[in-house]
């Protein structure tokens, strides 16, 4: 093939009779593949075929559809509008300065299910599996499944097995983000029951800069197996910074004003299966509880 | 933080404020708004907290964008009239876009947005600096290039106002409902400022000091949220007596100064045949005083029950002077009867 039947474009100019340049149209390559940087392609789970069909016949026309999602935003934009003439968050302000419990989140049917993600290292191509379901009577949320602890056969990922539940994106009206104020509360409390493995609680607060996007807080949920409920209390001030994984040097305490997401990850390098019940998660006030945060800070002597 | 360092980045925020009130050329006034950009950034990121880094990354984006504009316009009235000089009439083009430049450095709606984000993530000390020394300068350019494009004033001014009042209504971050209380006032300065800049001026010196009264009120009482204020009764019962006379006369309600402002711009407004405008601000007025209604409410005539959502601390003698807050606090209350001698002061 000529180089003359690859180019698409006219000569450029006056270096055109001296060199021909190549500029490669996207549609010139063969499969019509997608030459747009990393960044924009969504992700593809290895082991996944590739989906190269145009993007017109990847969205799905459903004027039903249609009509119930415009239903539901409007919906949501009257509750948005209206609840500021009770109060802030909807509640009279008496109410607010008073409230010492909140439940956040609790499992009474399959829609709240849906309030949650669950994934492992099956993403990465892993062995690991994980599952949520409602427990009995519809009471609790019960995530089982099984941990595999041998990596991916990709040649880099050298530690494996993981699992993580964790609750999806708060949204309100036309699909913008909402956050979690917490500033009333100071402990976190869980009714959870477990099978005796250590599980990490992780806390997303909202971060606008990308450079911040995976700063989350965690700290440790030690499970007691066994047919008996815990009810664990981790106070706010415990949980500390970590970015990606990796543990902050330098330390700073939970915002509460702004939390996004909680969740729970499993990775204690211990092959075989785990099971999870929660009951309900909700924050609470302990008057007991006066610290402001449980680590040092990266300054040695800080000036008083 | 090291005391020299500290000077350094204080000394330098007068710096760059004078330098913006002295100058006659736009170039140097845009130089002193940029250091005092450059000399609050380290104070707002002292504490390296990752919401004060990213309040002083969205505070510095801002501020460049509006120096940018403002250089640009400057330049392109530079191009048209030839003068760099400040005292001269704009154009009409370059005098709009240094409008909205001014705007945006001020944090007037609509390009508000990045105010109540900003004042969030900072201490309450850095909060003031922002609240009320940084904007002295891009006030004090406001006035000399008036008068602008009135009905862009006009918008700027009424739209602060509205949304200084709705954006306030059902927050319980302090930081958040002085961050709209800023908005408001701002927009009634603004709304005068075209037509008898020493009204402007005035709003400008009594806000001062009320905004620093509640500053310092919410520092001592080392409260943040609506919740921890209402348990100041048990640490400062005398302060707590008095905050609502700070909330009220931000609110602009007489017989306490902040109405004196509010007073007269409403009647130079009315002067100027346009009525539905005083309206207007006056109505939003009230959305701004039934925030400040409910945050006293919440301090000082409530006592909870049971336990409220604070904890209640030793009541220790205190180290830290008091003076200065008595002073903004006698100010910012007791005011008004001098209103016919501050209004001759000012050559109204």
């Amino acid at each position: 093939m000529s180089l003359s039947r690859i180019a698409r474009h006219p000569r450029a100019g006056l270096l055109g009779c001296i060199h021909q340049q190549l500029f490669l149209n996207p549609s010139s390559l063969p499969g019509g593949a997608d030459t747009r940087p990393m960044s924009r392609v969504p992700y593809r789970r290895p082991g996944e075929p590739k989906d190269n069909r145009p993007p017109w016949k990847k969205i799905k026309f459903d004027f039903a559809k249609g009509v119930e999602g415009v239903g539901r935003q409007m919906m949501l934009l009257k509750k948005e509008l209206l609840d500021p003439l009770v109060g802030p968050e909807g509640k009279p302000m008496l109410e607010h300065m008073l409230e010492q419990n909140r439940v956040v989140w609790e499992f009474r049917g399959p829609e709240c299910l849906e309030q949650w993600s669950v994934s492992s290292d099956r993403e990465i191509g892993g062995q690991s599996e994980a599952y949520l379901k409602l427990g009995r009577n519809d009471n609790t949320c019960l995530l089982y499944g099984s941990l595999n602890a041998a990596p991916p056969r990709d040649g880099e990922t050298r530690y494996s097995g993981y699992c993580t539940l964790r609750s999806k994106q708060r949204l309100c009206s036309f699909d913008r983000k909402t956050h979690f104020d917490w500033t009333s509360f100071n402990t976190l409390h869980l009714r959870v029951r477990g099978d005796g493995r250590p599980w990490m609680i992780n806390l997303a607060p909202e971060n606008y800069f990308s450079h911040q996007k995976d700063d989350i807080y965690s700290y440790f949920l030690y499970t007691r197996g066994g047919p008996y409920w815990q009810d664990v209390k981790i106070p706010f001030s415990k949980f500390f910074l970590g970015h990606r994984g990796r543990i902050q040097d330098d330390q700073h305490h939970l915002w509460l004003d702004k939390i996004n997401t909680i969740g729970f990850t499993l990775g204690d390098k211990v092959d075989g299966p785990f099971q999870l019940e929660i009951d309900f998660i909700g924050v609470c006030k302990d008057y007991a509880h006066t610290e402001e945060f449980a680590y040092e800070k990266y300054k040695r002597n800080p000036e008083v | 933080m090291n005391p020299f360092i500290l000077s350094i980045l204080l000394l330098s925020l007068g710096l760059g404020t004078t330098l913006t009130f002295a100058s006659s050329h736009w170039l140097l006034a845009w130089m002193g708004l940029e250091i005092s950009t450059l000399a609050i950034i380290p104070l707002m990121s002292q504490h390296h907290h990752p919401r004060a880094v990213e309040a002083t990354t969205k505070y510095f984006i801002t501020q460049a964008a509006a120096a940018a504009l403002i250089l640009f316009a400057s330049t392109t009235n530079a191009w048209i009239t030839g003068q760099w000089d400040i005292n001269f009439d704009l154009h009409f083009f370059p005098a709009s876009m240094l409008t909205m430049a001014l705007a945006l450095k001020m944090g007037l709606a609509p390009v508000h947005f990045w105010l109540p984000e900003v004042l969030q993530g900072l201490d309450l000390t850095t909060g003031l600096i922002l609240s009320t020394w940084q904007k002295l300068a891009p006030f004090i350019l406001m006035c000399q290039i008036m008068p602008v494009n009135s009905s862009l004033i006009t918008f700027l001014g009424v739209t602060s106002t509205l949304v200084g009042g709705w954006g306030g209504l059902n927050q319980t971050q302090l930081r958040k409902i002085l961050a709209y209380s800023s908005i408001a006032h701002l927009g009634w300065m603004i709304l005068v400022m075209q037509f008898n800049q020493q009204l402007a001026l005035l709003a400008l010196i009594i806000y001062i000091p009320m905004t620093f009264s509640t500053f310092m009120i919410f520092k001592t009482n080392s409260s943040t949220t609506v919740n921890t204020l209402a348990a100041s009764w048990a640490k400062t019962p005398a302060l707590t007596a008095i905050t609502p006379m700070i909330l009220l006369s931000l609110g602009g309600l007489p017989p306490l100064s902040g109405f004196m402002p509010k007073w007269m711009i409403l009647q130079e407004l009315t002067k100027q045949d346009i009525p539905l405008t005083a309206s207007i601000a006056a109505l939003s007025a009230l959305l701004s005083l039934y925030f400040y209604l409910r945050v006293s409410y919440a301090m000082t005539l409530t006592i909870s029950p049971n336990n409220l959502n604070a904890t209640t601390p030793w009541r220790l003698q205190t180290t830290a002077s008091t003076l200065p807050l008595a002073i903004s606090a006698t100010i910012s209350a007791m005011l008004l009867p001098l209103a016919p001698a501050t209004l001759a002061l000012l050559s109204l």
